[in-house]
């Protein structure tokens, strides 16, 4: 065993001395004068505003290097992760990202995406000032202009659509929001119903399932404390909140604590679970289901928490009106409901185990009000009906009484804090039909993907139309009828893309405005991530610390690289020059509350809304800090660690009355709680203040059939797939734990882990069909087909076939070069509706000042699938159902890897198709929407009723 | 103090975020890693199931690559990290053979080895290491292993652990709680290059020096191939610039009886010691040899040597010494520090002691030289026995060397010697035989042909035995297969086996003196090119991570 000490020879002396070589000596190399202590996770605040380290690439000479280190909050997802920015003293650069300590969501860690966001930032294809078109709509020409010119032009064309009353066509259509309660603010000031947001592609119908129970529309499971967890999803690797939950989850299991998943995909997340349930897609609701009839079967149900928070007595007078309305009869009742959902009948609907099944069940009922859940997309969102996927998933959370307890699964507004608004504009008087058209009374949130076939369907338009953060033509189903559109000027008359990166949806823009990543903007978050509450606080860091320094400056583009800017401030000065004569009654919701009849800024935007946050003011004193400057710090505050139970608060009843019948408590006329054993709490903020598992809105809205949590056979089920005909449910939406839509195309460290996207398929029907891995196959949907190659594996139920949502990003020869990481050179051709995408190049190096784009060692962008997805609209959540019945054959003679092929009338058929299956508005009393149920951006309640 | 670390399977979600904070934390370039993670799936659905290792240095307390390494770039500190200093690094890559798990990678931007290092400059600053801190399930556990108190020695004596190739002696320093069996051995799930979500178009590394001029060449390229898009789904092994099917060239082994498919991988480095390697070791062979035969020639044949005959072999010992060395400096990554290998030398690395061998032959060839021209029978006599000592020493130091590279398993062999000593002898024969043949020295022919049957003879049996004879590994089995089987089999045994030394033998012993045996000597100094050639890439092609 050689162990050489690291002692120059004599020889090497000499030669150093005679100059024959470089001297490398001289510093200790064993000198190690800190790694005896225990090594600290991160420097602690106290040395953020002159952090040193040394130099990696210099080492091992220890070369030391300056920063000033500033929290941000990751934008990648909607988790918001804490992060902290290494700013080069010398350069005024950021160097890198890596997890800020203090947040207590994220605890210091993140996932692939918070330290990539670097990649981002530096870019060299980023858009670093606002663009201009400057021939046609999607000719690929653009020309930079000023932020003075952009502001000027667009608010000129909203100022005249209010002053002449088309309200209704203005309209900001956000992906990923990554704020609270900014944007509502401004719709509202200028008064128009003008919010549109991706939710119906993305939650919408779990958040069905979960309002029609109970109001809230999100779960938050508090996995740290659960006794069991069921997953209808893959939080370990992916999805809405992954880091957080993610953590949690495990904590959990090295705790002890089983999962289970259901999935037809071995995810990551199915690959650690004590049970996978690889479910037949749609058939989640029947194991659900079977699995509550266990419950009530063995009396595993809490009855305490059933019999003072289940409308059961509304139930029994409306399902039983014969029988004593007794909470025996009651279950009595439910046991007959539910007899035909036995394990059996699951396990034949879902191919799933009938002894997992069953022995999930038992966990379940074992586990108690120590029961945490979570759907977010999946199953929910994968097919028609799937909202009752999330229904039944919280049905079992209501029978174990797990919902809000310590180790259940809350409701995610318990655990969220709003900015309070330094003003609030009151409520608009507008409803738009283009956001919530009278098909889909219920729809959750808007009808965002069916916008452009609704365009194409009336007369309507769209004067001016903002995209931020948005990229419909390649993450929505049918992008090809957007790009129909958004090339039609008499549809769409603005089109201003807000945007940090380009994207399918900017090349058919009229500005490209870039806005900031992570640490070059201002966002208020706060989100469900475990039961506490935060707050975080992202800002653009170089701004905080050119402020530190002392310099001079008016807007965040101006330290921000380039000219790119941030939308808080964009809004604030797009408003004022809107109201330019201060006659539209907008100016004066954007007066600084500290002084008088001036423009608020930024600063003093957040200063009062820090203000005003429960707890910081103390917490911030203890340190002589501000409410703003103790965020500045640190980036993020707890409200509180723990919310449970929160509908067991009590509510005062001092001149309240009180309805005997229904124990309402009403005060003022407005409801504030209700009585239970003779107590009077806030409960839940549905009509009955208490859990709803007799919808009375469902039978009120023309859905009767669905009044109970039942099973919906899926668009996609086993009767609609012949199997011998090479028919499969697609299943697109499954994700990757390091990319994210849009926003990771330019990320290298990010893309280089996953750049193509094949179709996974069981050894079994891969047989059949003749294909190995590798192979090119046709993708055939309804509207058209894509060719992609074969992914055989046995990570995949039979029948079923995956495709990744991710991947398959173009740009077109006379597009400007963006996401060059990511994406494919493509042609897109029209001939009357027909669309087709032929792939002209893959990947390829190329030069740039970042060597590393020379490197590029990949030459496969995946293929674009989203494209080639007709509408699916559910006729009551109005979530798109993403499962796709396709067909699939060999690539046949003079395929292309990467072609993708769409007949946009075929999509308009489908859309009417489904367009029938709606029970239109209006409801009870002429309304258009149920009252009780919330909507973003909620106009006057005099805009609910159809006049 | 003696750093290690914990990958904690139990834990670990396969998540990459450790891949991408190392990367951001060192500013590695793109297609190298070092740390990754690799993705194995067995089973048949519903019982199937994914596994995930991250892979990287495991900071061996007994490192190979330290030992290897010729100027000490790779070094062990006292704290049981091990380091590198890139501005001592040769790139030589030696090391990328010494290590067994594949965990060094050539910097494309400087062009010497680089790994993971522990983040040796954040743990001399008071943190630690950027993986453990970014891991969500902080998966990834660092501590020191003689402290029983810190975390990682309580987890490794309540836990079962596994470590990679423990047998190799390096005792590694990183333990996996829960190991798949088939992520520790690499062979069980080999590499493919076409992954699930990504495909390997090109080289990387080592092998992205060239990715500048290939982006412009491809620019030319891209409007011309419409419709033809390259998948970069790579016919077997072929690329210009590394890439390799690392599966063995389809001379696949199941290792362990349950199919294990490798669905997730950092890129194939490539074949890191190309042409110029075996080239040194063929024109090394020449140079000592041909000093070697015509010395015993020289001192022990019964006829007297012509002095051009002495001359002759002198002056082109010497020029095949200069190759030698031209060839050694063409493979390295930074050619203008080759003098660092006699100017910062690490002893324990048999390719620093081969300079010191190459300077000494050098040197008595010189001081034959001298001893010719000033006519001293005294100094030729030294450098004779002298020279023929470094000569020998010359010829077979490299067998030193390469089992020195613990990485690569089909080098352990303790044949490897003695198959270089015949291979000498051959190429310094065939040199004489060549000269005998042009200068008509009856002499020379008589002896350089007996010397070539004998050497030949040893030769083969030494070469079949290093195939045929009992392998103490898989992976040596496997490499042995690879030179007799579908990659290399008919060049091996056409050009090596029957051209450089089967028909050689015969024709030596049945044609006389004629000039037929000018391409005798022409065959058998390309076998043992050929034959060079083969023994340093075949097994290059065995996984080691």
């Amino acid at each position: 065993m050689f162990k050489p000490h690291y002692k120059p020879s004599l020889i090497e002396r000499i030669a150093e001395t005679l100059h024959l070589i470089p001297k490398l000596h001289g510093e200790g190399l064993n000198d190690h004068p800190l790694s005896d202590k225990e090594l600290q996770s991160y420097p602690s605040p106290d040395k953020w505003d002159h952090w040193e380290e040394y130099e990696s690439k210099k080492w091992p000479r220890k070369v030391k290097k300056s920063y000033s280190i500033v929290p941000t909050n990751c934008f990648n997802c909607e988790a918001g992760c804490g992060l902290l920015a290494y700013v080069d003293k010398e350069t005024n650069a950021v160097k890198r990202f890596e997890g800020n300590p203090w947040h207590p969501s994220s605890r210091g860690r993140n996932c692939a995406k918070g330290p990539a966001t670097i990649n981002q930032i530096n870019d060299t294809d980023r858009i670093l000032y606002p663009l201009k078109r400057k021939g046609e709509r999607g000719s690929g020409e653009w020309e930079q202009v000023t932020w003075e010119e952009a502001l000027s032009d667009i608010a000129g064309k909203i100022a005249k659509a209010l002053k002449e009353g088309r309200n209704n066509e203005v309209a900001y259509h956000v992906g990923r929001p990554g704020h609270e309660g900014y944007m509502e603010r401004i719709l509202n000031s200028w008064g128009i119903d003008g919010h549109n947001s991706h939710t119906n592609i993305c939650s919408a119908a779990s958040r069905f399932g979960y309002a029609i129970w109970h109001g809230y529309d999100r779960p938050s499971p508090d996995h740290a404390n659960a006794d069991f967890i069921l997953l209808l999803s893959a939080h370990l690797e992916s999805g809405h909140y992954f880091n957080p939950h993610a953590q949690r989850i495990m904590e959990s299991m090295m705790n002890g604590t089983k999962v289970a998943v259901m999935d037809p995909r071995l995810s990551n997340t199915a690959s650690m679970a004590n049970y996978w349930m690889p479910t037949q897609p749609g058939s989640e609701a029947a194991i659900l289901l079977a699995m509550a009839k266990i419950l009530l079967d063995e009396k595993l149900y809490n009855r305490e928490f059933l019999e003072n928070w289940v409308n059961w007595q509304e139930y029994m007078e409306k399902e039983e009106p014969s029988k004593e309305s007794t909470f025996e009869n009651f279950i009595e009742s439910l046991k007959s409901v539910y007899k035909e959902y036995t394990p059996e009948f699951a396990a034949q609907e879902s191919g799933a185990d009938i002894e997992m099944i069953t022995k999930v069940a038992h966990e379940i009922g074992r586990a108690g009000s120590r029961f945490s859940s979570h759907v977010w997309r999946s199953a929910s969102m994968g097919n028609e009906g799937g909202w009752a996927v999330a229904r039944s998933l919280h049905f079992l959370n209501v029978l174990t009484g797990s919902v809000g307890t310590e180790g259940g699964t809350h409701p995610s507004a318990w655990q969220k804090v709003k900015p309070k608004p330094f003003d609030n504009p009151p409520a608009h008087k507008f409803w738009n039909e283009l956001h919530f058209p009278n098909e889909y009374p219920l729809s959750h949130y808007e009808m965002s993907f069916i916008l452009p076939h609704m365009l194409k369907d009336s007369d309507k338009k769209l004067d001016v139309y903002f995209t931020r953060v948005f990229n419909p033509v390649w993450t929505y189903p049918d992008g090809f009828t957007w790009m129909d559109v958004l090339t039609d000027h008499s549809k769409i008359g603005l089109h201003v893309a807000l945007t940090p990166t380009w994207n399918e949806t900017a090349f058919f823009a009229d500005y490209v405005l870039p806005m900031g990543h992570s640490s070059e903007r201002h966002d208020w978050i706060s989100y469900e991530t475990y039961t506490g509450k935060w707050v975080g606080f992202r800002q653009p860091v170089l701004r905080e610390i050119a402020r530190k320094q002392g310099k001079k400056f008016q807007f965040t583009w101006e330290v921000n690289p380039g000219e790119v800017w941030e939308e808080d401030e964009f809004w604030i000065e797009l408003s004022w020059k809107i109201d330019k004569d201060d006659s539209l009654g907008i100016r004066k919701h954007f007066l600084s509350p500290y002084r008088p009849n001036e423009k608020i800024t930024i600063d003093e935007y957040y200063q009062y809304a820090f203000e005003h946050l429960p707890g910081l003011k103390e917490h911030a004193a203890k340190e002589n800090l501000s409410p703003l400057d103790y965020m500045r710090k640190y980036g993020v505050f707890e409200v509180s660690k723990k919310a449970s139970n929160l509908h067991l608060k009590k509510v005062d009843t001092t001149g309240a009355e009180t309805d005997k019948k229904s124990g309402i408590v009403k005060k003022d006329g407005k409801v504030i709680g209700v009585m239970v054993e003779n107590e009077a709490y806030e409960g839940f903020p549905t009509p009955s203040r208490k859990q709803e598992i007799y919808s009375q809105t469902m039978v009120d809205w023309k859905w009767p059939e669905y009044r109970l949590p039942v099973y919906i056979k899926s668009h996609v089920h086993q009767d609609n797939i012949d199997s011998s005909k090479g028919e499969f449910t697609l299943l697109p939406t499954f994700r990757l734990p390091n990319l994210i839509h849009s926003r990771s195309g330019n990320a290298k460290w990010l893309v280089e882990l996953s750049n193509k996207n094949p179709v996974w398929i069981h050894t079994s029907d891969a047989e059949k069909l003749k294909v190995k891995t590798g192979d090119l196959i046709r993708v055939n949907t309804e509207i058209g087909y894509f060719v992609n190659k074969a992914w055989v594996t046995e990570g995949i139920k039979p029948g079923v076939v995956a495709c990744s949502h991710h991947i398959g990003r173009w740009r077109r020869v006379m597009d400007p070069n963006g996401n060059r990481w990511a994406s494919n050179l493509a042609d897109v051709t029209k001939d009357g509706s027909k669309y087709k995408i032929r792939i002209l190049d893959g990947i390829r190096p190329y030069e740039s000042e970042d060597p590393d784009t020379s490197r590029i060692y990949w030459s496969d962008g995946g293929v674009h699938q989203d494209i080639t997805h007709a509408v699916h609209p559910d006729p009551i959540s109005g979530a798109h159902c993403w499962h796709q019945k396709v067909t699939l054959e060999i690539a046949h003679y003079g395929d292309s890897y990467g072609d993708v092929v769409v007949d946009t009338e075929k999509s308009m058929e489908v859309y009417r198709t489904w367009l029938k299956k709606t029970r239109p508005a209006p409801g009870p009393d002429g309304l258009r929407r149920p009252l009780w149920f919330t909507r973003p951006l909620r106009p006057v309640d005099e805009k609910y009723y159809l006049k | 103090m003696k750093y290690g670390f914990i990958i904690d399977n139990r834990k670990c979600i396969g998540c990459h975020a450790c891949t991408v904070a190392c990367k951001a934390e060192h500013e590695v370039p793109i297609g190298v890693n070092r740390t990754w993670v690799k993705y194995i799936e067995k089973g048949t659905f519903p019982d199937s199931r994914r596994y995930f290792t991250v892979m990287r240095c495991n900071h061996c307390d007994n490192p190979p690559c330290v030992e290897i390494c010729p100027v000490g770039a790779l070094f062990q500190r006292d704290d049981g990290i091990v380091d590198f200093n890139n501005q001592r690094c040769i790139g030589c890559k030696s090391c990328t053979m010494a290590c067994p798990y594949d965990s060094i990678y050539i910097d494309p931007d400087t062009g010497t080895a680089a790994k993971c290092n522990y983040c040796a400059p954040r743990v001399d600053n008071g943190l630690l290491p950027a993986c453990v801190n970014v891991c969500p399930e902080q998966a990834i556990i660092s501590g020191d292993l003689d402290n029983p108190q810190t975390e990682i020695s309580r987890l490794l004596g309540r836990n079962q652990v596994t470590a990679r190739k423990v047998e190799k002696g390096t005792v590694p320093k990183l333990f996996y709680i829960n190991g798949e069996g088939s992520a520790m051995v690499p062979m069980a799930a080999p590499p493919t290059n076409n992954y699930q979500q990504f495909e390997q178009a090109a080289g990387v590394g080592h092998y992205a020096f060239k990715a500048a001029k290939r982006a412009i060449d491809i620019e030319s390229e891209i409007i011309s191939s419409r419709g033809n898009i390259p998948t970069g789904y790579q016919e077997e092994n072929k690329s210009k610039y590394g890439v390799t099917l690392a599966d063995g060239g389809g001379s696949r082994v199941d290792l362990m009886a349950q199919k294990a498919t490798r669905t997730h991988d950092a890129p194939s480095k490539g074949i890191l010691w190309g042409w110029e390697l075996p080239a040194y070791l063929w024109s090394k062979a020449v140079a000592a040899g041909l000093f070697i035969v015509s010395s015993m020639t020289a001192i022990f044949s019964p006829y007297s040597v012509t002095d051009q005959f002495l001359w002759f072999s002198a002056i082109t010992s010497l020029i095949f010494l200069v190759l030698t060395v031209l060839f050694l400096v063409k493979d390295l990554d930074k050619p203008m520090r080759f003098f660092y290998v006699l100017l910062r030398p690490q002893y324990g690395s048999w390719l620093a002691r081969g300079g010191l061998i190459m300077t000494a032959f050098g040197f008595f060839v010189m001081v034959w030289i001298i001893g010719q021209l000033s006519g001293i029978d005294a100094i030729k006599n030294i450098a004779y026995i002298a020279g023929t000592a470094s000569a020998v020493f010359l010829g077979v130091y490299t067998a030193f060397l390469l089992g020195q590279a613990k990485g690569i398993d089909f080098w352990q062999s303790p044949l490897m010697p003695y198959h270089m000593l015949a291979h000498t002898i051959m190429a310094g024969a065939a040199t004489v035989l060549l000269y005998g043949l042009v200068s008509y020295d009856m002499n020379i022919i008589e002896i350089s042909k007996k010397v070539l049957m004998g050497a030949i003879v040893a030769n083969l049996v030494f070469t079949l035995s290093e195939i045929f004879s009992a392998h103490s590994t898989a992976d040596q089995m496997l490499a042995a297969k690879i030179i007799f089987g579908k990659k290399y089999g008919n060049i091996f045994i056409s050009l090596v086996l029957m051209g450089g030394n089967l028909l050689p033998l015969w024709l030596l012993v049945k044609a006389g003196f004629g000039l037929l045996l000018i391409p005798v000597a022409l065959l058998v100094l390309l076998g043992i090119w050929v034959s060079d050639h083969i023994w340093i890439r075949a097994p290059q092609l065995i996984a080691r991570s």
